[in-house]
């Protein structure tokens, strides 16, 4: 009888340790993937857009600044990229298209940032940026020639870029939204594009109604 | 050589640095054969406690039920895709690796596995079966990169290797319903 008991009493023990193991490494029940607790830890830290200079499909080279009182809507991608990115710019493109015109330019503009500074120059995001309708103005593409910032930007953005050996790259996709103050504030599915869309509207609504 | 040192060179072969970093850079040799080996490594250590503290086993894992909880919690747990990039970005989550495997998972099994029943055995067979066969599903059929450290073509082949095992445990357990080693002597 005895044994039993301390035999139940082990059981519960070690339950509990794997409730509490679990619930640590999981962040609360909540995130199973590194990928779910990246963005969770993002949105909590909502760290600022870090200062690099940003070169756009015409040539034109400025920081976040550009956009200061705008938000801007960013992905990350590179062009030679034959899977993930154009569903990415092809989903970023519906947002577009959804959003209220009269925000478009004046409250927000969207921003796409390859992170192959090599091979997307100006010449070839101009030419990729025709492909999704964007207009180079209101819907920018750009590279971040520097190498060392183009690293500490995907590292403060948490954007996990793996090379492999055929000259292409692994990365985590998402939409991501930086407020007036060049704070990130959202990290979106990028396959949901009603709820980005409806998301970021509310957002826009909001600012404006103030 | 007796095999409580055994494992324990075992450990701290797989620990040295090199190795550890090598074995890691394969996802399927990270899951597949760094992390069983480690367990295995604990279960050769296992002789080891049980003759330093044959009451503690005796009197806590007395019909093997604990042990073989806390293996499956220690299994559960690394099978999570986030702690295996964890694993790689963490150096506190890389240390309780060390430590978990084969103390936590390795050594209660070792303990555990004698006091089970045929039952018992064949009950924690049938549920590793089913999990590897839904981690296999899982890895092969992801929209998504679960692990952020490693590419998709690796995920999907950690999905095979998962998928190979649920395979040779259903024939294991095929063998031991249908075959009698006794008519064979």
């Amino acid at each position: 009888m005895i044994k039993n008991r301390n035999n139940t009493i082990a059981s519960i023990i070690v339950l509990l340790f794997g409730v509490v193991l679990f619930f640590f490494g999981t962040d609360g029940f909540q995130a199973y993937t590194a990928e779910t607790a990246r963005v969770n830890q993002l949105i909590d830290d909502k760290p600022i857009f870090p200062e690099v200079t940003l070169e756009d499909s015409n040539g034109r080279t400025y920081s976040i600044d550009e956009f200061k009182d705008k938000y801007v809507f960013i992905t990350f991608l590179y062009t030679s990229c034959a899977t993930v990115c154009p569903q990415l710019e092809l989903n970023m493109s519906q947002v577009y298209d959804l959003l209220p015109p009269k925000y478009i330019g004046e409250d927000i503009v969207f921003l796409s940032i390859s992170f192959d500074p090599e091979r997307d120059d100006p010449a070839t995001l101009d030419r990729y940026k025709d492909a999704f309708n964007s207009d180079g103005e209101t819907w920018r593409m750009a590279r971040v020639p520097d190498q060392s910032e183009l690293e500490s930007l995907l590292e403060k953005f948490g954007v996990i870029v793996i090379p492999d050996e055929t000259g292409n790259f692994a990365h985590n996709s998402a939409f991501y939204l930086v407020d007036k103050e060049s704070r990130l504030i959202d990290v979106m599915d990028y396959t949901k594009i009603n709820e980005a869309a409806e998301k970021v509207t509310q957002i826009l609504e909001n600012e404006g109604g103030e | 050589m007796n095999q409580s040192t055994l494992g324990l060179l075992l450990l701290v072969f797989l620990i040295i640095p090199p190795v550890a970093n090598l074995m890691e850079s394969v996802m399927i040799i990270h899951m597949h054969m760094q992390m069983p080996l480690l367990i295995i490594a604990g279960f050769l250590m296992g002789k080891f406690f049980q003759m330093r503290f044959p009451r503690f086993f005796e009197k806590w894992n007395n019909n093997g039920i604990p042990g073989v909880l806390l293996f499956i919690i220690i299994m559960a747990y690394w099978m999570l895709p986030r702690t295996m990039d964890e694993a790689l970005n963490l150096t506190s989550i890389e240390i309780f690796k060390f430590i978990s495997l084969p103390f936590l998972a390795g050594v209660p099994l070792r303990d555990s596995w004698r006091k089970l029943s045929k039952f018992g055995k064949n009950t924690l067979i049938v549920l590793f079966t089913l999990a590897f066969i839904f981690m296999g599903w899982l890895y092969i059929n992801s929209p998504i990169q679960l692990c952020n450290n490693y590419l998709v073509i690796e995920q999907i082949i950690l999905g095979w290797g998962f998928l190979t095992m649920g395979i040779g445990l259903i024939v294991y357990l095929g063998y031991t319903f249908f075959v009698d080693p006794s008519d064979y002597v």
